[in-house]
């Protein structure tokens, strides 16, 4: 099937199915319909919003269209190639993400740009690739859609990042396929700083071969209404997934997270460790599920989902799963959901820190833990920073 | 003038009264243990101290340094000078021991008018503290108690006394769970922040303790309520006699 093939038959999905309704088991939890009757028709404009690029390649999209003029890739190194998604079509593209959800159907239908990203084998790229896409146009819709392709023992870091401009509304519905071939290595990330008025919708798929090792660490702080389905497939032994996410919430913000991790093969490990921090309104949905296939012996996965409640008025919705047909498999899970631990705050308080300190550390300490594993240390910095704005502006 | 004073002082836990008018003088450079059986209010006492709002002061006096720290919270006790090491430090993940140390010696040292150490001064102000402690380096980049070991959590403890160069120092059953080496370690760590103008209350179980802090003064508190109070000397006679007569005594 050819890009355009596929489209049709996207679209012809969508038409079809139409967005979910909280009766679907999967999205029970959000209700979308402020997207499947809000008006997104505006007409594509350049996006006048501020960014800080990471390193030196930067790849700006402006309201969903890669902008030549902001970004900085030309000087690139042998065996990376990046560019439009549109001139650089790849025969895989679409096989990891069709029309899974209505959201994954629009995108392929409409997406109007997007990147591509190709490491050949063996190439080991350690400048981050920072991904900026800029988002001020308002009633619009952004389908952008990313490739993102590592060889056999290549390496990619690729750092997503979301910026809208406050109180502009508009709907964001990214989807990125990964494909890690054997011994490769993708380090992956996502800073979604969208408009606190904007719906923001992605999936991102990856596919990881053996011996490979895909990480995704994710990081929510904007949007009203948004939603991150995070799919792992485990296809060669001896693969890897880490996947870790930080939601920090607050007013009547709504963020749910799904994520899919699917054992195919022997001998791979999967750990996840989602955590949210919750003020005021906010709530959060988690529903992760681990499938360990038969053939997927001796299989380690672990899934926990922890939150940190800071209003009586904020809401989690915490669903680990687990489906295991294998019989020589190492799996856990678990959720919670609390407060900050008074006797830790004591603790602090008789080492002369005041409560106020006392309790922005401990609140950075829980967030922190998701960041643990993060290995490219530009991003982790990045991300603490946002971190530390948010926890000020709470507290 | 006194260091700590302690007047008629009672207490109490989730409405049940714990300690009983309880008086207790320590002046500068002196090392004061008490000694006191299970449920005897021992920990009542240090919280008290150390202005846990989980127990409430219901009658009498704590001064330090001829000041009464009823209006102080547990952190402007802290800052003025006093020093609880816990008899379970509480365990931080996503913290790390610098992190958390540089923020409490820049706490203290706002309050005393110093100035802030900057990165580098801090780490010298470790390196030198490191001395004082038997302190692997590791112990300091790891989050604060997460995963230490019952030895490597009291040492710790003394530790950050060290940094905080603390008026007072109170040991809350600090022997409980080490073995014969930890001790010695925790014990040679308190004995080098012994000088003319620091205080101690070492508040433990049993006499083993004081073998290595050694004490000027001892008290017995039973039942809320300091029974005896002697030298050294009468942590031996418990030791040989236990708790029991004092205890049949006080009924």
């Amino acid at each position: 099937m050819d890009l355009k093939q596929l489209r049709q038959k996207a679209a012809a999905d969508f038409k079809g199915k139409g967005f979910p309704s909280t009766k679907e088991e999967l999205w029970r939890f959000i209700d979308v319909s402020p997207v499947a009757k809000g008006d997104f028709s505006a007409d594509w404009k350049p996006a006048d919003v501020a960014f800080q690029p990471l390193d030196k390649i930067t790849v700006v999209f402006e309201n969903g269209k890669l902008s030549r003029e902001k970004s900085s890739f030309d000087d690139l190194p042998e065996g990376l190639c990046i560019g439009s998604v549109l001139d650089l079509v790849d025969p895989r593209l679409g096989t990891l993400a069709d029309s899974q959800s209505a959201f994954v159907a629009s995108n392929t239908a409409f997406f109007e740009d997007g990147i591509f990203i190709e490491a050949t084998n063996g190439i080991q790229i350690e400048t981050p690739i920072h991904l900026v896409f800029l988002a001020d146009n308002d009633g619009s819709a952004i389908h952008v859609r990313n490739f993102i392709s590592c060889g056999e023992g290549a390496k990619l870091t690729v750092i997503e990042e979301y910026i809208g401009q406050p109180e502009t509304t508009y709907w964001s519905n990214s989807v990125t396929e990964v494909f890690v071939a054997n011994d490769g290595e993708v380090d992956h990330y996502k800073v979604q700083r969208e408009s606190a008025s904007a719906y923001h919708f992605q999936t991102i798929e990856a596919q990881i071969g053996a011996k490979a090792v895909f990480s995704n660490h994710t990081l929510n702080l904007g949007s009203v209404l948004g939603r991150n389905d995070m799919r792992g497939k485990l296809i060669g032994e001896g693969g890897e997934a880490i996947c870790n996410g930080l939601n920090l919430l607050n007013d009547r913000q709504v963020f749910d997270t799904h994520l899919f991790m699917d054992h195919a093969v022997p001998k791979c490990n999967s750990h996840e460790l989602y955590k949210g921090i919750l003020d005021e309104k906010a709530r959060s949905v988690f529903c992760g599920r681990i499938l360990v296939q038969q053939d997927a012996q001796e299989t380690d996965a672990v899934q926990n989902s922890k939150n940190l409640l800071l209003s009586r008025t904020a809401k989690v919705n915490s669903m680990p799963q687990l489906e295991i047909y294998a019989d020589d498999v190492k799996c856990t899970h678990g959720a919670t959901v609390g407060q900050l631990d008074p006797q830790a705050l004591y603790y602090l308080q008789t080492r002369g820190i005041d409560p106020r300190m006392g309790h922005a550390m401990l609140t950075f300490a829980f967030a922190n833990e998701v960041l643990d594993e993060v290995k490219c240390k530009a991003a982790k910095s990045y991300i603490e920073g946002f971190v530390h704005a948010w926890l000020d502006k709470v507290s | 003038m006194a260091l700590l004073e302690i007047k008629d002082l009672h207490a109490s836990v989730a409405g049940k009264s714990i300690l009983k008018g309880i008086n207790l003088t320590i002046n500068p450079g002196e090392v004061h243990a008490i000694m006191g059986p299970n449920g005897s209010g021992k920990s009542t006492l240090s919280n008290v101290l150390a202005g846990n709002e989980a127990y409430e002061k219901t009658a009498g006096q704590i001064l330090l340094d001829g000041k009464d720290v009823d209006d102080l919270d547990a952190h402007e006790r802290a800052r003025a000078g006093m020093f609880l090491a816990f008899q379970y430090p509480v365990e931080i993940p996503g913290i790390s021991n610098m992190y958390f140390l540089k923020a409490a010696v820049n706490a203290v040292r706002e309050h005393q008018g110093k100035e802030q150490l900057d990165a580098m001064e801090f780490l010298d102000y470790v390196e030198e503290k490191k001395k004082v402690m038997n302190i692997r380096g590791d112990l300091l980049e790891r989050a604060v108690n997460a995963g230490f070991s019952g030895g490597e959590k009291k040492r710790n403890e003394i530790f950050q006394m060290a940094m905080l160069e603390p008026r007072i120092g109170i040991l809350d059953e600090t022997d409980s769970g080490l073995d014969i080496d930890a001790l010695r370690i925790v014990s040679d760590g308190v004995n080098a922040l012994r000088n003319t103008e620091r205080g101690f209350l070492v508040i433990t179980h049993y006499q083993r303790l004081l073998e290595y802090i050694v004490p000027d003064f001892v008290h017995v508190l039973v039942n809320g309520q300091i029974v005896k109070s002697g030298g050294k000397e009468l942590a031996l006679e418990l030791e040989s006699e236990g708790y029991e007569s004092w205890a049949a005594a006080e009924v």
